[in-house]
């Protein structure tokens, strides 16, 4: 549904996108995980038509739109910000962008976004997580070949941002619609992604399962977008392992040096003989313990610059 | 450069080179009076003293009523009494001051009866342009206050930041009062005292001058001389404070700022209403609005300056609106505009006198809406300048399916309604009492208002100008209902 070949948009030197290929399926929801100023959201504004590549090409559909202008791609944007017209009802905004206007269709849509009712008001009337449903509702009642979603959730209060998203990845899933959504919280990446696409300094890493990526990264910048990461120096390289794959019983002695308790899991800062480290054990300041690696990966020290 | 965007840049150096026509025929003809302009170097020096004089003075007191404000958390009501002093024209402030001067019982020398006058018209202009760098030092005050930073020493957190809006605020006060013709009209010129717009229109309108014209060009090239130091400095001045304020304000700075708008308030309005409304020998209620309006100059003039004004302002804010979608040519536009809406009215007065001069147009009503269309167009694009937001929304519609034109039409356009309603209310009040470019360019028959009232003041018809100074500055407050949008 989505290619995008040999892509590259440069602002300033390193500021942009770099030589990024990505293929995205018909009815996948692609997760882009990086930091901010990765690239990730020029990448999204390139597939809109809101700014044109300097090489590379994009196809949507099997069609090359590369040079199209945004309002024949057949896209649909959240934006971060949303968006939303401030002069329009919340039908307004899903009657102007249909294909072929229809009040019924529109109503529809709003009901099955949870807006029943609220389709006479402007978004200054509505909450937060109203308005964030406007923003969806118009961009499926374009019928979109793709939906493209930026960052939608950031300013949302926690409670609401866990409740939409698991919503809205219903949603995308009932409806079949492509989606690539940009995100820099790697719980919301493994949450909404089929697959996740990580992103760092303008380009594009891997792409993999949420799964697989979390577990098996093949690069430090990946292993390190999901966080609960470690790393502690090792003969000229880098040892990595997350928080929950070490277990007792190892040959690693360690000192117990502080206990935290997270959403009912508890984590211990340890010293190591390579140094500190936050594993998921049980255990008790002052107390010795031996440990394993469940998993042992090593990156170049390089990596890290 | 692509070839696509040559046409464009070509049709608008062309418009450029049309626009900056009458500033050029007036430095041609200038230069070679230079020489002869005599006793202009001591109105020059006088132009250059009062400005600086009355800038320090409005810069002053805009700093000490916005420190009071952004301290003692003013609310609307108490800033739009102050406001009110600006959307008063300055010509009738001038005439305010003069009656309340009579009232008073005092005789003030022409040349601090201006700075008076400008005072209390300027200020407002001040405050509002220096409030919002001042509410930018709110964070830095608030933490200078935890950490004990306290009096004098807060200069040195405090200053250097505002030091770059201080100088822009003051360069365009300074612009303001060197091209002000209204207040030394109304005040100076009875005295003698005269600044270079008054002499320039003293000599235009001299019977006794071999060349009218190429002496008042040659006052004109001194006026532009003046202004260029601050023209060259200028930026556009910040309009939005990002700071927030104060939890806990201070009563005394808030009455302080009150007493302040009230004084200036009363000593602009309080001989102009006493003038308007009361007879003078029997001292009882009797307007003078019907005396004022029976007169055929001023209905006239009310008339001519009705109809400039309209025109002049929605023909700016459509030509503004139409380049709104093209931010290019919308931003080169501007640029231009800029410069005759900063530099003195009397240069654009006087190069147009000059360009069209030999046309049917000269000495006709046009030349007046060419001048009013030229001076007011910057504001308009200001205006329209200001929702910046609405690319992104128009971006929006865009990626939804609407092509260019509809996405305009249909979200850009309709947003930026209170942005031209907003212009349309500043543009409209300005133009109708406008005085410099009119008192230049009017002709028997096509006066305005503002000349009307100047007659009226020089043949001693003290209570009708009054009354219709009065009107004028009522039409004047429009602008604060520009202060609250839709959304």
């Amino acid at each position: 549904m989505v290619s995008l070949l040999g892509l590259e948009k440069s602002f300033a030197p390193g500021q942009g996108v770099f030589g990024v290929d990505l293929e995205v399926a018909e009815g996948e929801v692609l997760a882009l995980l990086g930091p901010s100023g990765s690239g990730k959201s020029t990448l999204l504004n390139l597939v809109a038509g809101l700014l044109f590549p300097d090489r590379g090409r994009i196809l949507l559909g099997g069609r090359e739109v590369t040079r199209w202008p945004p309002e024949r791609r057949g896209v649909a944007y959240v934006f971060q910000d949303l968006g939303l017209w401030p002069h329009l009802t919340a039908l307004e905004h899903l009657l102007l962008v249909m294909p072929r206007p229809d009040p019924k269709e529109a109503l529809g849509l709003l009901e099955r976004v949870g807006l029943g009712g609220l389709e006479g008001r402007r978004p200054q009337e509505l909450s937060g997580g109203q308005r964030q449903r406007v923003a969806l509702a118009r961009a499926l009642a374009r019928r979109p070949q793709v939906i493209l979603m930026d960052e939608p959730y950031s300013a949302l209060d926690p409670v609401l941002r866990e409740r939409l998203r698991l919503e809205v990845r219903a949603l995308l899933k009932e409806t079949g619609v492509t989606a690539i959504h940009v995100t820099h919280d790697p719980e919301e990446a493994m949450l909404l992604g089929d697959r996740v696409g990580v992103m760092s300094k303008g380009r594009l890493l891997e792409v993999d399962t949420p799964r697989r990526l979390y577990r098996e990264p093949r690069t430090l910048a990946a292993f390190l977008a999901f966080g609960r990461a470690n790393l502690l120096p090792e003969d000229g390289h880098l040892l990595a392992f997350r928080y929950e794959e070490v277990h007792l019983g190892g040959p690693l002695e360690a000192l117990v040096l502080e206990r935290r308790e997270v959403r009912g899991e508890v984590l211990c800062r340890v010293r190591l003989p390579q140094g500190e480290a936050w594993v998921r054990l049980e255990g008790s300041p002052g107390e010795r313990v031996r440990l394993g690696l469940a998993q042992i990966r090593r990156f170049p020290m390089e990596e890290l610059s | 450069m692509s070839r696509s965007r040559l046409p464009g840049l070509v049709a608008l150096m062309a418009l450029a080179g049309v626009l900056a026509l009458p500033l050029l025929a007036l430095l041609s003809r200038a230069l070679g009076h230079l020489a002869e302009a005599g006793e202009a170097w001591d109105v020059a020096l006088n132009s250059l003293a009062l400005s600086t004089l009355g800038t320090l003075l409005t810069l002053g007191l805009g700093l000490a009523l916005g420190w009071a404000a952004l301290l003692g958390g003013v609310g609307r009501s108490l800033e739009g009494l102050l406001l009110l002093g600006y959307f008063i024209p300055p010509f009738v402030t001038g005439m305010g001051v003069l009656f309340s001067m009579e009232l008073l019982g005092l005789r003030l020398p022409g040349a601090l009866a201006i700075l008076l006058a400008w005072t209390l018209h300027y200020t407002p202009l001040a405050y509002v342009l220096l409030k919002p760098a001042l509410g930018n030092l709110l964070p830095s005050l608030r933490v200078a206050r935890v950490h004990g930073v306290l009096g004098g020493k807060r200069v040195r957190v405090l200053f250097p930041p505002l030091l770059p809006a201080l100088l822009a605020v003051g360069g365009a006060l300074y612009l303001a009062l060197l091209g002000n013709f209204g207040v030394p009209a109304v005040l100076g010129l009875p005295d003698r005292v005269y600044v270079l717009p008054t002499l320039a229109y003293a000599r235009l309108t001299s019977p006794v001058s071999p060349d009218p014209l190429g002496e008042a060009s040659a006052l004109g090239l001194l006026l532009g001389l003046l202004a260029l130091p601050a023209l060259l400095l200028h930026r556009p001045p910040q309009v939005e404070a990002l700071g927030e304020g104060f939890t806990i304000p201070y009563p005394v700075s808030r009455l302080l700022f009150g007493a302040y708008a009230l004084l200036a308030l009363l000593l602009a309005g309080m001989g102009l209403l006493k003038e308007a409304l009361f007879n003078p020998y029997t001292g009882s209620l009797q307007p003078a609005f019907s005396e004022a309006l029976a007169m055929p100059l001023v209905r006239q003039g009310l008339l001519h300056s009705f109809l400039l004004a309209m025109a002049a302002s929605l023909a700016t804010l459509l030509l503004a609106l139409l380049l709104r979608p093209f931010p290019g040519a919308f931003r080169a536009l501007r640029g231009l505009f800029d410069l005759y809406y900063l530099l003195p009215g009397t240069l654009l007065g006087l190069g147009l006198i000059l360009l069209l001069a030999p046309t049917p147009l000269y000495a006709t009503v046009w030349i007046l809406l060419l001048a009013y269309l030229l001076n007011f167009a910057s504001l308009a694009f200001r205006a329209l300048e200001a929702g910046a937001r609405v690319e992104a929304q128009v971006a929006a519609a865009r990626v939804h399916g609407l092509s260019p034109f509809r996405a305009w039409l249909r979200v850009g356009f309709p947003l930026l309604r209170p942005q031209a309603l907003g212009g349309f209310l500043v543009i409209f009040p300005l133009a109708l009492s406008e005085i410099t470019l009119s008192a230049l360019l009017y002709a028997p028959g096509a006066e305005t208002i503002g000349v009307a009232v100047l007659g009226a003041l020089n043949g001693g018809l003290y209570r009708e100008a009054a009354a219709i100074g009065l009107l004028l500055a009522l039409v004047g407050t429009l602008p604060l209902l520009a202060r609250r949008g839709p959304w």
